[in-house]
């Protein structure tokens, strides 16, 4: 049998792209080379412009459909579970520890989707004040993400990089390096879950080819690490990003409920009480 | 309407309209080539600051709508008269354009500033009444202090071949604005075809219109740079017959900065940089002066920039 081989793409707005540059890098796993594509700048752009349209649908979505939405994904990924076990194993983990990825991965998705309509309950307050008002901590998703993705191959890391803020409404763009050709693979999952276009853009490359331009773009609100990143750089980003006030978060925790805090926004309401 | 009254040449009689407007054909693969062709042109940065600072220069920022209220016009005419309010390099845009009923508002809110306005008459969009109408529309408009005039051709004459009466209306739509700057509107979506768009454009011309535009912004086609062509070579060729320059405006459709670079690439190649000037070159803009805000800012920066840190207007 002819073996038909696939072409990676990156993912944007709900459509699998080549890198504008026509560039790709190559990665080679058991004596075969993926082809990645490469994301340029004008792709950040355009997932940028993307992710803002994403962010609309997405965080106007109601909490239940979120919900059903992410279960869905997890649905998808335990559908193709086979595939992803495999494709591990072409990166060299053993069976025993791609399964128990695979399985993780979709626990996990199904507890951000169990989150999806309770986080607010969790995360907001009523405050106490001496007047006659209610207080209210009110929380918001923050907007558009940046997220960039491990170094090590795993669905479910790449998963906790992105989960959290995409439970609460965010809309995310997942970058990776070393793990691209699971996240490519994953995008396809991503398709097939009902998220709108947009909500989740999935790309791969060099960071060190865009950290630049994602640090200082303004519409992208906050930028999570969950990479080592060595001092010159992180340092470099966080003074782009002060620019525009946006948040920065290096290795941001990836357990339960402080989990999804960082994408939160608080905005504080006064009603009044009556008496 | 039996005589020709042309205000601006009164030596061209409408049997040299009929003469230029005979002769209209257009060969499209050719004007797609080349059109084609011109947009292709890599900017450099230096170049394209300058681009994108002209093309404010040249912006008629526009509201047209239903809901236009004084408040809105008075917050248009800031953003018309400061762009960018943390970067004064910028210069204010040409023009404002507004309806009849809200040039004296407009034209008080610009008050020192060189920003003119103009106002849309003779039944903007459809222009489906009457002539009395129209003369008195644009009366109203003049007389509320407007330094400029857009009017639509009359579409349904042009339509049904009625050629004469399209000129004769502009005629006397001149002769009331005499003076103050008439733009006249093809609508070029409604045209369809380019050699009807020559048509109209050699009619609108030869009848004394200072501009001539694409479109109406209403319509779901607006410009584009095959109309523009089309219309900058009847500009050339009514230069060449009466000396007179006319000037261009484009509107509809045009959002982003590059696609504004392409049109005056075009103006550039073809016209001359005579041209490239507010005076004989403008954009008929509303979202379009934010996305050139945007990039001016990026290019100074290093930043992709969001309309929110902008003005609305």
């Amino acid at each position: 049998m002819i073996d038909i081989k696939k072409t990676y793409k990156n993912y944007v707005g709900g459509k699998y792209v080549r890198s504008e540059s026509g560039k790709t890098y190559t990665k080679e796993l058991k004596n075969e080379f993926y082809e990645l594509p490469l994301t340029s700048k004008k792709d950040i752009r355009d997932a940028v412009t993307s992710s803002k349209d994403g962010y609309k649908k997405w965080s106007s979505t109601t909490p239940y459909l979120r919900m059903q939405i992410l279960y869905r994904l997890s649905e998808m990924i335990e559908g193709n579970k086979e595939s992803y076990v495999e494709l591990l194993m072409d990166h060299g983990l053993t069976k025993q520890k791609a399964n128990k990825d695979i399985d993780e991965s979709i626990q996990n998705i199904v507890w951000f989707a169990g989150l999806a309509d309770k986080w607010e309950q969790l995360a907001g307050n009523l405050n106490p004040v001496s007047e006659e008002y209610f207080n209210i901590s009110h929380q918001n998703p923050i907007g558009v993400v940046f997220s960039l993705s491990g170094s090590n191959i795993s669905l479910n890391e790449l998963l906790m990089s992105i989960l959290p803020s995409l439970t609460v409404g965010c809309s995310v763009i997942s970058y990776s390096e070393e793990n691209s050709v699971v996240a490519l693979k994953f995008a396809e999952d991503i398709n097939n879950s009902d998220f709108p276009s947009g909500s989740l853009n999935i790309l791969s490359g060099k960071f060190e080819n865009i950290l630049d331009d994602v640090s200082k773009h303004v519409e992208i609100n906050l930028v999570a690490l969950h990479k080592e990143l060595d001092n010159d750089g992180l340092k470099s980003i966080e003074e782009n990003a002060s620019e525009s006030v946006k948040r920065v978060f290096s290795q941001p925790s990836i357990e339960g409920l402080s989990s999804i805090l960082p994408y939160l926004e608080t905005k504080t309401v006064w009603h009044p009480k009556g008496t | 309407m039996g005589k020709v009254i042309n205000t601006t040449n009164p030596s061209l009689q409408w049997s040299d309209v009929l003469e230029m407007i005979n002769d209209s054909r257009i060969d499209s693969v050719g004007l797609n080539e080349r059109v084609n062709s011109l947009s292709t042109r890599s900017i450099k940065k230096d170049s394209k600051l300058d681009a994108l600072n002209m093309i404010v220069s040249m912006c008629d920022l526009t509201t047209l709508e239903g809901e236009d209220t004084e408040g809105k016009i008075s917050q248009m005419v800031a953003k018309a008269i400061k762009p960018d309010p943390l970067d004064t390099s910028i210069s204010s845009v040409a023009a404002v354009c507004v309806y009849p009923s809200l040039v004296s508002i407009a034209k008080e809110k610009v008050s020192n500033s060189n920003v003119k306005v103009a106002a849309v008459s003779s039944y903007f969009p459809s222009g489906q009444v009457p002539m009395e109408s129209k003369l008195l529309d644009t009366k109203y408009a003049i007389d509320s202090g407007a330094d400029e005039i857009d009017i639509v051709i009359n579409r349904k004459a042009f339509l049904e071949g009625d050629f004469r009466k399209v000129f004769d209306e502009i005629v006397a739509l001149k002769e009331v604005c005499n003076d103050v700057h008439l733009k006249t509107i093809l609508e070029v979506g409604d045209l369809k075809t380019y050699e009807n768009i020559r048509k109209a454009s050699i009619i609108s011309l030869v009848a004394g219109s200072d501009f001539i535009k694409t479109s109406t912004g209403k319509l779901a086609i607006g410009s584009s740079r095959q109309a523009c062509y089309v219309m900058l070579k009847s500009v050339l060729d009514y230069e060449a017959l009466s000396g007179v320059k006319a000037g261009i405006k484009v509107a509809g459709g045009i959002r982003d900065s590059k696609d504004a670079i392409r049109y005056l690439v075009m103006i550039n190649e073809e016209m001359g940089s005579d041209w490239l000037s507010p005076n004989l070159f403008r954009f008929g803009a509303s979202s379009l002066l934010d996305d050139v805000l945007k990039q001016i800012k990026k290019l100074k920066t290093g930043a992709y920039q969001a309309s929110y840190y902008f003005p609305r207007g």
